[in-house]
């Protein structure tokens, strides 16, 4: 049975932050929905069931031949630019 | 009690393949920030990956050159972390199955270090702190990288610095990688632990994250081996945790606690395909791999009869070998050659990297032919080194320094008298000489050439002269 | 008789009846007054529409004829990148995004002068079956506003359904091409994975996304998929095409063709839907079609396999949306983690989360045998069980959704009472397979009943000649709601 702490780890990882009026739905709901993923526990495993890939290709590569890489500004087009070329974070909002 | 260092590594090295390991994005060090950057390399939405054909290539390469085993089925896997120098929040690296397995390196004690493991993996960006401000440049994002990680078999903190000098080596031969440390393309994480002697277990261990220095690293092994052995003294327990080296105080210190954070979900990366290597082309990288240091070292001392020491210091710098094996061609004296080579041509190249490229302006048939005057006692040994070092500062051939005349004749104590002889005769020419009329050497020369008919050796007995008069 | 409404307009097109220009002029002004009801579109793209429409009608005038998607206004749900355009997911994490790259359906399209009219409405990151989990609230039917599109591509199906896009490209991870087509009586296409590129198509879960066509009918499909069906060097899983034109392949006979009926489909289907589908065996028995009867028990885990390892990949997939490079950045925090997080808090819609964090857990340690692991290992099982299948038939005739178009807010109230609603169509995407949705009816409320047609890998040519014969024979009844012509 998923608990309250076991969602909190998971969002930890997963980097979200859950509100304490958020998580006693969020674990019902988790919990009904990893019952339901749990139908496949029923199924009984037999040694053929290896699987790899769905994808049947193998070997697919990029020659090592350099293309012009884009423009800065472009690279950074969806933050304003940027700062100085870089992706900038702030330490903390300015508020 | 005296305890005993156990400890591992794990060695990333960036590949010098052209392209990034999904793109075709440059690999080149440095370059303003974020420009050499794709859509792919900075994990846009909707990109795919796509493996770059050398660097399994050059996987393979460093494989066999380090006695692995290479799997002829392999496959990438996404290792699931949040950083900001990750833009895709995964690297894709190779978790169950790596390209290379089961390998060691030889010390030079005769002791293997095992290898566990050799896998491919993506580098990620740079971060730069400011005032507590991030600034991210992802050019390194991307870059190819093998990992290579050991068994806990190093005893000692030499034992370590040996080895990774050694890998360097090997890289360098097979033209994997340019392994420069100092713009980090070959950075460690070592694992240590300590135990009593005579224990088999392993004790605790904590893991000193990501050093590009052999001095760092020796150093902060030598911190942490004493760290650790103060805290079991007093009675403490070691926590298994992530350390940095902080180089300023020479200390290494906590980064993080073993937690939740190393739970990387690693699976499988649906968005590439399965890399499959036939035996038949694992031969042909076998068979392209150049001759390996520690092989060269062996037949440098058999074949060519030189000390150790001598041998370990041409073998390593692969063009200083290869230079070395020129100039010894039908040679009987070898030592002679690596003598030249290690002392008056070394002499000229003061950094490591002036002696790796080894761009001087003579090529190893002009040493030959000086050699071989030097064998048949045509010239002797000052001459020789006096011609060598005209030879170095021109480029010029040993005939334009040492002719016809001068091998018939005059040996150097002949020369000497004749040229104090000169010196006493001409003591008009000398005081004018050496009140800086330049000119007023020629005519004690000329005296030279008048006794011996033309026979001296005039550069020679310039700097007889030279010293004589000084 | 139903007609492909491309060649149509192609014809019009090239005859000079109309020009690109009136013709896009036409679908935008019908836009501005439809869409207010059917949120089918959630970014306009008027100004880029009508620069290709002139350079087409410029084409016509010098050279005369045009390629069979050329000057068709068309749709791109939005998750396929465009250059330039905004590409949100329909996600407040994504809004203000701005592409830099095509998409390489995109880029085909264009380079086909494909006339896009705008970015269609979807579930947030392709997450549901109503379109309503879309940070712009749900596409509806434009059979009936009080019901759904359908999910994800909701939008295109409203679009293409509300006559306001003659075709649209959807993606489809668990049948998000092909129920939205159903519950709009629409022809929707699933093609093999690897089929279609997927390079600039925003993941959800990478071994399952396709991108496919959905349109008014089994030509125009034909036609759309025979175009962006092409080996794409960008996209390490991209197969090279094997040269049939589905097209070409449309009026083979199907007398001796085997179709499957697996009985697992029918359970649980409602008994119109399920009707309808018998209705459609007598006719594929009229047309000479031999119809083989079997059991495939592995269906039975299919939906749980699908949520399993579709929301594994997608909690991967989505780390990437961190503030940092582009869309939604929190304003208020105190350190780099909390900024991460509030955003991808604030950012993600309660769904999206919600797979994140089951992906997150059946991965982690501890949890990963039971349920990755054995995902995957049931995976392979059907994979071979539907290869086994398709040695004693041809295709498989299926129903496609248990139902017709949800009322809205019907998915809403229980996550796990609406996963079931994909019972019938995620099956195809864990095994990787192509199939086709077509309309086969009506319920008594006048909404599309849709039925599928699955085919073995790379065989879109026989699902689509097998969809396209019954469409001949009595597509005039079933697709009686349909505007095919372009009221001038
Ligand atoms: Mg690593
Ligand atoms: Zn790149």
């Amino acid at each position: 049975m998923i608990t309250r702490d076991d969602i909190l780890k998971i969002a930890k990882l997963s980097k979200l932050s859950i509100e304490d009026e958020e998580i006693e739905a969020l674990t019902k709901d988790m919990a009904e929905i990893i019952q339901f993923a749990d139908t496949i526990n029923t199924a009984v495993e037999d040694e053929n069931m290896e699987f790899d890939n769905i994808s049947n290709i193998i070997n697919a590569f990029h020659e090592d031949e350099v293309i012009e890489s884009f423009d800065s500004d472009l690279i950074l087009k969806n933050r304003d630019g940027g700062e100085d070329g870089y992706f900038l974070v702030k330490r903390r909002s300015v508020n | 009690m005296s305890y005993e260092l156990v400890a591992g590594l794990e060695t990333h090295i960036e590949l010098s393949t052209k392209t990034k390991i999904f793109c075709n994005c440059t690999t080149e060090f440095g370059g303003e920030p974020n420009t050499h950057c794709c859509p792919i390399c900075i994990g846009l939405p909707g990109t795919l990956p796509k493996l770059n054909k050398n660097v399994v290539k050059y996987a393979v390469k460093a494989g066999l050159a380090t006695n692995c085993s290479i799997r002829n089925i392999s496959k990438m896997d996404r290792k699931n972390y949040v950083y900001p120098d990750l833009p895709k929040a995964y690297q894709i690296s190779q978790f169950d199955k790596p390209l290379c397995e089961n390998g060691y390196i030889s010390l030079s004690t005769g002791k293997n270090i095992n290898i566990t493991r050799i896998h491919i993996e993506e580098d990620a960006g740079k971060l730069v702190h400011q005032r507590g401000d991030t600034y991210i440049d992802y050019n390194r994002g991307g870059v190819p990288l093998v990992e290579i990680v050991t068994e806990p078999d190093f005893r000692s903190i030499d034992e370590v610095v040996e080895y990774i000098e050694k890998l360097r080596l090997i890289m360098k031969y097979i033209g994997v990688s340019d392994v420069k440390m100092q713009e980090g393309s070959l950075r460690c994480d070592v694992n240590i632990s300590v135990r009593k002697y005579g224990d088999n277990d392993l004790g605790i261990r904590t893991e000193i994250k990501n050093m590009n220095s052999l001095s760092f690293i020796a150093k902060a092994m030598e911190y942490e081996f004493n760290r650790q052995i103060d805290i079991i003294e007093n009675g403490g327990i070691i926590e298994q945790e992530t350390r940095r080296y902080n180089s300023d105080l020479n200390i290494t210190e906590s980064m993080r606690k073993k937690e939740d954070a190393d739970d990387y979900r690693y699976f499988r990366d649906p968005d590439l395909v399965t890399i499959s290597i036939m035996d038949e082309q694992i031969q042909q990288i076998k068979n392209e791999l150049p001759e390996l240091p520690s092989v060269k070292l062996k037949r440098f001392v058999e074949d060519y009869n030189l000390p150790i020491q001598d041998a370990e210091l041409l073998v390593k710098y692969k063009k200083v070998a290869e230079y070395f094996e020129e100039a010894c061609i039908k040679i009987e004296n070898h030592k002679v050659v690596s003598n030249f080579i290690l002392s008056q041509i070394f002499r000229t190249l003061s950094t490591e990297t002036e002696k790796e490229d080894f761009n001087i302006l003579i090529p190893p048939s002009y040493l030959n032919e000086l050699v071989k005057l030097t064998e048949t006692k045509k010239i002797n040994s000052s001459l020789a080194r006096i011609t060598l070092e005209k030879m170095l500062e021109t480029g010029k051939p040993l005939s334009e320094f040492i002719t016809e005349k001068h091998l018939q004749g005059i040996d150097e104590n002949t020369l000497k008298s004749i040229c104090e002889k000169a010196v006493l005769a001409n003591e008009k020419a000398v005081n004018e000489y050496l009140n800086g009329k330049e000119k007023a050497f020629g005519s004690i020369i000329g005296y030279i050439m008048k006794e011996t008919k033309g026979n001296a050796d005039a550069a020679l007995a310039t700097e007889i002269i030279k010293t004589i008069i000084s | 008789m139903v007609t492909s409404k491309i060649r149509y307009i192609n014809n019009l097109l090239n005859k000079k009846e109309i020009s690109c220009t009136e013709l896009t002029n036409k679908y935008l002004e019908k836009i501005q007054e439809e869409n207010k009801n059917l949120n089918a579109y959630v970014k306009v793209t008027e100004e880029e529409a009508l620069i290709v429409a002139k350079k087409v009608d410029e084409k016509i005038s010098s050279k005369g004829h045009l390629m069979p998607l050329e000057g068709i206004p068309m749709t791109l749900k939005d998750n396929i990148s465009t250059k330039n355009i905004e590409t949100t997911c329909c996600s407040k994490i994504l809004k203000g995004y701005v592409p830099i790259y095509d998409a390489t359906v995109w880029e085909t399209l264009k380079s086909q002068n494909a006339v896009l009219l705008g970015k269609s409405n979807m579930d947030e990151f392709a997450m549901g079956s109503s379109c309503e989990t879309s940070c712009f609230g749900g596409a509806l039917n434009p059979h009936n506003l009080k019901h759904v599109a359908g999910g994800s591509s909701g939008g295109v199906s409203s679009a293409v359904g509300g006559n306001i896009a003659v075709y649209g490209l959807g993606s489809d991870t668990g049948g998000s091409i092909r129920q939205p087509a159903s519950f709009c009586g629409l022809v929707g296409l699933k093609p093999t994975y690897g089929a279609v590129s997927r390079y600039g198509l925003i993941a959800y879960a990478s071994s399952f996304d396709q991108i496919g066509p959905i349109a008014h009918t089994v030509e125009d499909a034909a036609i759309i998929h025979d175009t962006i069906s092409l080996y794409d060097k960008k996209d390490a899983t991209s197969c090279a095409n094997k040269g049939i034109m589905t097209a070409d392949k449309l009026n083979d006979s199907i007398k001796g063709k085997k179709i499957g009926i697996a009985k697992e489909y029918f359970e649980g289907i409602r008994d119109d839907v399920k009707e309808s589908i018998l209705q459609a065996i007598k006719i594929y028995e009229d047309l000479g079609a031999e119809i083989i009867y079997f059991e495939l028990p592995e269906l039975k885990y299919s939906l749980s396999v699908y949520y399993i390892l579709a929301c594994a990949e997608a909690s991967s997939n989505l780390g990437r949306y961190d503030g940092i490079r582009y869309g939604y950045k929190a304003s208020h925090y105190n350190d780099l983690n909390e900024m991460i997080c509030k955003t991808r808090s604030e950012g993600f819609g309660k769904e999206v989360k919600r797979r994140i964090l089951l992906g997150t857990y059946v991965l982690s340690a501890g949890y990963y045998d039971a349920y990755y692991k054995k995902a995957q290992k049931l995976r392979g099982t059907l994979v071979r069980a539907f290869k086994n299948a398709f040695t004693k038939c041809d295709v498989i005739l299926a129903p496609t959704v248990p139902m017709t178009a949800f009322e809205l807010n019907f998915t809403s109230i229980d996550p796990v009472e609406t996963y079931l609603t994909d019972i019938c169509t995620v099956p195809v995407n864990i095994a990787g397979l192509p199939a086709v949705s077509i309309p086969c009816g009506f319920d008594s409320n006048g909404l599309p009943i849709g039925m599928q047609i699955i085919g073995n890998s790379f065989e879109e040519h026989k699902i689509l000649n097998i969809a396209y014969q019954y469409e001949k024979q009595v597509g005039d009844k079933i697709y009686k709601n349909i505007e095919l012509g372009v009221k001038l």
